[in-house]
């Protein structure tokens, strides 16, 4: 007989098991293949019961409320519409008319917001102009570099807060800024997507005055990296690669100390973001060696 | 579930309810794949979080093109499960344990089981890559044959073919009788 008539046979016996026949049935069907069939099928069907394990009862249960609250978390930001569908020349307007309405202080104010200011959404709204400006794809992915470190220092605070939501949808932004740093240092051509989601933060006060952004290792300096492009040739991609070495190393770690310290509920978002960032990082590193 | 294309079909226009049943329907099925490619509890558990987190955010992608939804779904497990595989020397894994099983089984079964999981565990990872993620997808993972074949972008042929390539290397390795 043929490998591949047995392999159909073998085939058509597993799908009658999985339909609840047992094994002898099957070998009835077949006797002439009976015994090529009946070790391959006790074996498959030792597979199929081993492979029948179940999640544990709580972990599924955190589980379905964290998607849910994800779900949510998109919704909430989909119905949002500051800046996000605007042309990205429309949104550098608007900013503009944002600083000089309430002066520049705001915008330098809103540079120190956490996600639970009303300011937020300015900042949100100045990086995408920064981005939106800065002319080279190596001063974009220099940017990009400062932006996740910011992101890094807001989601521990949210953590801190026992914030979960927030801390997924910060940590999401943080994703979507590691990816396009990768995208932009492998020479894709990348749209610079829209302004980065802000839940809540357009209508809720703050209970209290945010405390200060929580102390991270040394970070890029956006001063020295943001808008110039001063390292924008061959040196300019080992200098980069230098940087996100060393985001790669603190800023994980940097979450990983919070993980201590937050509470219960943040926990699980909390080592989602240690698992997008270290993802997010080795991705980037890969791409620039 | 509901017909799964209108499901699919609503969840992309970020309909909760339609979304929630897919993962509903999805759920075990991820996790046990995932668990078995990669033996270890936490990270398979963190990972199937990560897979459905990640499937929010792209199911605005997906395309009716043929490929059905649970192809584009395990893709999305495969490409997690290939990201911290590639991760994983860098750390020692919780080795599978009985917590794997459901805590709510009966002891007798959870220990019998036990004694599979791991030597599947084990046995699985003397299998050819293609092996193992045939085995993992139509075992674990309940797919059929053509949906197998849509994940690893191979005829149905080839993957009836590795299937019982890999049977009959897992009977020489669990020695099942």
């Amino acid at each position: 007989m043929k490998n591949s008539e047995l392999e159909n046979i073998l085939d058509e016996c597993l799908e009658r098991l999985v339909k609840g026949e047992t094994v002898e049935q099957c070998l009835q069907r077949y006797p002439e293949q009976a015994a090529q069939l009946e070790p391959l099928l006790q074996t498959a069907q030792a597979v199929r019961k081993a492979s029948a394990i179940l999640p544990r009862s709580e972990f599924k249960a955190r589980a379905r409320y964290e998607f849910r609250s994800a779900l949510q978390a998109t919704a909430t930001r989909r119905r949002l519409p500051l800046f996000s569908l605007r042309p990205r020349w429309a949104m550098a307007l608007m900013i503009i008319g944002i600083v000089l309405v309430a002066g520049g202080g705001t915008a330098a104010a809103a540079s120190n917001s956490m996600p639970d200011s009303p300011l937020y959404p300015v900042k949100l709204a100045t990086e995408q102009v920064r981005l939106t400006l800065t002319p080279s794809d190596m001063g974009k992915a220099r940017l990009c570099t400062a932006l996740a470190d910011r992101r890094v220092a807001e989601i521990i605070y949210m953590a801190n807060r026992g914030d979960a939501e927030q801390v997924d949808a910060i940590a999401q932004c943080l994703d979507e800024r590691l990816t396009m740093l990768v995208m932009l240092v492998s020479a894709e051509k990348v749209e610079v997507p829209a302004v980065e989601g802000a839940p809540r933060a357009l209508t809720e006060e703050p209970a209290l005055a945010p405390p200060p952004a929580p102390a991270l290792p040394p970070a890029p300096s956006e001063e020295a990296q943001g808008d110039g492009d001063v390292y924008a040739g061959g040196n300019g991609r080992a200098e980069l690669r230098m940087i996100v070495a060393g985001c790669a190393c603190e800023h994980p770690a940097a979450l990983r100390a919070a993980l201590g310290k937050a509470p219960e509920s943040a926990k699980p978002a909390l080592r989602r973001a240690i698992y997008l960032s270290v993802a997010g990082y080795e991705r980037a590193l890969a791409a620039l060696d | 579930m509901q017909d799964e294309e209108s499901l699919v079909r609503r969840a992309k226009q970020r309909d909760q309810e339609a979304f929630a049943q897919l993962y509903e329907g999805y759920f075990d099925k991820i996790y046990r794949y995932v668990a078995l490619r990669i033996g270890d509890r936490m990270e398979a558990e963190d990972i199937t979080q990560q897979v459905f987190l990640n499937a929010i955010k792209a199911i605005s992608s997906f395309r009716w093109r043929g490929i059905p939804f649970s192809a584009w779904l395990f893709r999305i497990a495969h490409n997690q499960v290939v990201d911290y595989l590639r991760r994983k020397a860098k750390r020692p894994a919780i080795p599978l344990d009985e917590s794997l099983v459901a805590s709510d089984h009966d002891p007798q079964l959870i220990a019998g089981q036990k004694l599979d999981i791991e030597r599947l565990h084990s046995a699985t990872g003397k299998l050819t890559p293609a092996q193992r993620e045939v085995i993992s997808l139509r075992f674990a993972g309940e797919l059929s044959i053509a949906q197998v074949a849509s994940i690893m972008g191979k005829s149905e042929g080839a993957v009836k073919a590795l299937q019982h390539s890999a049977i009959v290397a897992l009977r020489k390795t669990l020695s099942v009788a």
